[in-house]
């Protein structure tokens, strides 16, 4: 091939490139060719939220629970149960996925063209989080030292003793009752405990009281010692016969000091909504009455239950839903099947909706909204158009600024320019096709009219120094040779800086900054390519000797070039 | 041929004020941060037909004691009202009681940041920086790793960070005093405004200290090095100047037509590429030529 040949080769395929880039970029041109148009037309740029309306929100799941091991299986648990639940609501195309920002998970839900922002917040806020969970050691961290309890036991003892002396010697019982005992109950009477049956009190007391063989008012000569404390018995009449026999008493409580008796603490096992297979509504009783909600686990459910069941024989098993307990039956034997149920004072439609509720889907883990964008279509639209006009204006601007300054040159920048432009929009077209596509977001834009003005930087150190090498009296071609050779190194250079913040800008990784950085690394890879080969095609192809009698069109004086010789 | 050079006095005495003027205004009062670095919500909110004045809007919102409310004009039918907010329920109330008011409203736009997102934002911006700072000084001591004569090729790399440096102080500085008297917020957008400028700062330091290098490799050694300095200067100053005007154009047409939300981005990298382009002329050719006197002195 002659290098003339070679360069028309290039030239066409150039001119393909273009047509090519026009055709996806601006199908309408050909509308009247109506094959061509409708597989053309189908291709659509995917445009972001803020400039369609849409909902971005970001929900943050509370993972300090959760094995570290269990994680990812619990976010995708997550995301699978949002999906269900937002495919549901019938948004046409939603979004949803998990990221990772440092160490934390994240789940974002974006919903393009949603009309009610809170009611598909709220069918989101809405996913149950069911937990089950069994008791774990009790917390004795608050308890008060045993040794520190028989001090004080031995000293309540002492004051027993006091007052028991007190009593005997003949003090006024009520009122040592009322000054000194640790019963609520009774201390304000005086001690009166009223009349009772037997077997009434505990048995230490009872004994005292039915077998003691007291005489009415008479105070029992020893202090009598129960689970509550130590007691002075004084019995004050009784009444009755045999099993109707009835005796009233009064008495003071000193009572004994102990640690609160352990409260259960639950803790996780790891069973939770992502191991639910289906609800039901049942009735505990036949009939309709006791509504109750029969739980079903899948296969690792099963296991899970099984196990937790077989372990914890005897104890209460918690069921947690939206971190609140609502219902802890104690487990009478091993459920292998599967099955439990969840007994709580529900009505009817209660059980109704939690069923429903469960079924679409429960989360292992609870979630928070920690982020939302929303846009309002109308808002959206507002924006791309504003955005598109500023395009065209700059675009515009460009072009006319290129032709001024650069002439025939810039006629060629520009052409390369609108290439440039035209192929950026089919690479988001064509995005859509492959897996990495590309949304256009409203910074996206931004960054894509940024670009434009960047884009004839290259064409611009190339003219420069072509201007340059033609005022040295070099030929034409000759200059545009070294002009393209020269000013490459600068062009490089230049964009390496722009490529590196972009990708950091893109690592940074929020909506905004993401959208700006991505159309700006496509937009200065690109230009390198269209404002180097494409116009250099270009002009190989186009100039010749002809234009050295024409310089104006390059805008080169022929008076420099003289100046320059002259040297 | 300008003696570009030899006004290098007039642009450091020009440079050190702002610079100084910009220092001064970031720590007296510092930058407005927007919620994306607070945390907190900004809605925007289209009334149908008469648009409520800002004090009936607090009135309505008065019961639910938000903190740091605020609500301000946006032109056309719309207000914006923005307040901390701790967590979503929050705003699901703000919107109850004006859609209650209001049944015609229409929430065109809501930005919500939890506290914890908004920590997490601040840090990713923090180190989106230190990045971006790394990694261009080590592309500049990469694309000036050539030692040239007779000025070390480190001078050149600090001559481009100075200038990048100066450009960014600017920048920030007039995002200080825009947020104290016109109430601009920063939020994560300026960042990325932050990180374009510092690219574009670079790149075209390059382009002029790039024609240095290739004059003085060239040179005949007759030249004095401040001469080849001034004259690469001359020989790139069209192409800086036109390049910026390309892009000064775009960025124009975003600010006046590309609407509210790109505004104030664009805005920041106007500032921040006009100074790029001026320091790239003034300062950092001037950094060279001064301390290759310097280096005489010794």
């Amino acid at each position: 091939m002659t290098f003339r040949q070679k360069i028309s080769v290039k030239f066409a395929l150039v001119i393909i490139l273009a047509i090519a880039a026009v055709l996806i970029s601006y199908p309408k041109a050909v509308s009247k060719i109506p094959p061509v148009y409708s597989v053309l037309e189908k291709l659509k740029i995917n445009l972001g939220l803020d400039l369609q309306g849409g909902i971005h929100l970001e929900y943050k799941p509370d993972l300090s629970k959760i094995d570290s091991s269990k994680i990812d299986e619990s976010m995708q648990a997550v995301q699978d149960v949002i999906e269900r639940r937002v495919n549901a609501f019938g948004v046409a195309e939603p979004t949803i996925y998990t990221t990772k920002s440092g160490s934390e998970r994240r789940l974002i839900v974006e919903l393009a063209g949603v009309k009610d922002i809170n009611q598909a917040k709220n069918l989101i806020k809405e996913t149950p989080f069911l937990e089950f969970k069994a008791e774990g050691p009790a917390d004795t961290s608050k308890d008060i030292p045993q040794e520190m309890l028989d001090t004080l036991n031995k000293q309540a003892k002492q004051k027993a003793e006091d007052l028991l002396k007190k009593a005997l010697a003949g003090d006024d019982f009520a009122q040592l009752a009322r000054d000194n005992s640790e019963d609520p109950g009774s201390k304000d009477n005086g001690g009166d405990l009223g009349f009772v049956k037997k077997n009434t009190f505990v048995p230490e007391f009872d004994k005292v009281l039915f077998d003691g063989g007291l005489k009415d008012g008479e105070v029992y000569g020893q202090l009598v010692e129960t689970q509550f404390g130590w007691h002075i018995i004084k019995k004050i009449e009784q009444r009755g016969e045999g099993d109707g026999l009835e005796i009233h008493s009064a008495h003071i409580l000193i009572a004994k000091k102990a640690n609160p008796a352990p409260k259960v603490n639950y803790v996780a096992t790891g069973l939770t909504g992502k191991n639910l297979k289906n609800a039901t509504v049942d009735f505990a009783s036949q009939g309709l009455s006791e509504p109750q909600v029969a739980l079903k686990f899948d296969d690792e459910g099963t296991k899970l239950f099984a196990e937790l069941t077989k372990g914890n024989i005897g104890k209460s098993i918690a069921i947690y839903l939206d971190e609140q307990i609502i219902s802890a039956p104690i487990v009478q034997a091993e459920i292998t099947n599967g099955e439990a149920v969840i007994t709580g004072n529900f009505s009817v439609e209660e059980a109704k909706s939690l069923v429903k509720r469960l079924n679409e889907g429960a989360l292992p883990v609870p979630i928070n909204l920690v982020s939302q964008e929303s846009v309002d279509a109308s808002l959206g639209g507002e924006s791309l158009a504003k955005s598109l006009k500023a395009g065209y204006i700059g675009l515009g601007l460009v072009v006319v600024f290129m032709l001024l300054y650069y002439r025939f040159l810039g006629l060629i920048a520009s052409f390369a320019l609108l290439v440039y432009a035209g192929m950026m929009v089919s690479i988001f077209k064509l995005s859509g096709l492959t897996p990495w596509q590309i949304t256009l977001t409203l910074p996206g834009i931004a960054g894509f009219i940024l670009s434009i003005g960047m884009a004839v930087d290259a064409n611009i150190l190339i003219f420069e120094r072509t201007k340059e090498e033609i005022r040295r009296g070099r030929t034409i071609l000759g200059s545009l040779d070294e002009g393209f050779k020269r000013a490459w190194t600068s062009i490089r250079d230049g964009n390496i800086s722009s490529i590196i913040t972009s990708l950091i800008l893109i690592e940074l990784g929020t909506g905004f900054v993401k959208g700006f950085a991505v159309t700006l690394i496509v937009g200065v890879l690109l230009s390198m390519f269209t404002a180097v080969t494409i116009s250099r095609t270009l002009l190989k192809f186009i100039l010749g000797e002809w234009i050295s009698d024409r310089l104006w069109l390059v805008g080169v004086k022929k008076s420099e070039i003289m100046e320059a010789n002259k040297k | 041929m300008y003696n570009i050079i030899s006004k290098t006095k007039y642009a450091y005495a020009f440079s050190i004020a702002l610079t100084i003027l910009s220092v001064l205004s970031i720590s007296i009062w510092g930058l407005k941060f927007g919620i994306d670095f607070t945390g907190g919500t900004v809605m925007e909110i289209k009334f149908s037909q008469s648009l409520p004045t800002n004090q009936e809007i607090v009135g309505i919102l008065n019961e639910l004691d938000l903190n740091s409310l605020t609500v301000q004009g946006k032109g056309g039918n719309s207000l914006l009202v923005s307040y901390a907010s701790a967590d979503d329920s929050i705003n699901q109330e703000v919107w109850k009681k004006i859609s209650g008011k209001y049944p015609e409203a229409i929430q065109s736009k809501v930005d919500y940041r939890d506290s914890s997102v908004s920590t997490e934002l601040k840090q990713n911006s923090l180190w989106a920086l230190f990045w971006a700072a790394v990694g261009i000084m080590a592309f500049i001591a990469f694309a000036f790793r050539k030692v040239s004569r007779p000025v070390e090729s480190w001078k050149y790399g600090a001559g481009a960070v100075i200038a990048l440096i100066h450009d960014v102080l600017i920048t920030v500085g007039a995002f200080a005093i825009l947020g104290h008297f016109k109430g601009i917020e920063v939020g994560v957008p300026f960042i990325a405004a932050l990180l374009t400028i510092l690219g574009f700062s670079v790149h075209d330091t390059i382009v002029v200290y790039d024609r240095t290098r290739e004059n003085l490799l060239r040179g005949s050694g007759k030249e004095a090095f401040p001469e080849v300095v001034n004259r690469s200067l001359n020989e790139t100053l069209v192409r800086s100047i036109n390049t910026s005007m390309t892009v000064i154009i775009t960025l124009l047409a975003i600010y006046i037509f590309g609407g509210e939300s790109i505004k104030n981005f664009s805005l920041a990298l106007l500032i921040g590429v006009s100074f790029g382009t001026y320091s790239s002329i003034f300062i950092a050719s001037g950094l060279l030529v001064t301390s290759y006197e310097l280096q005489l002195k010794k």
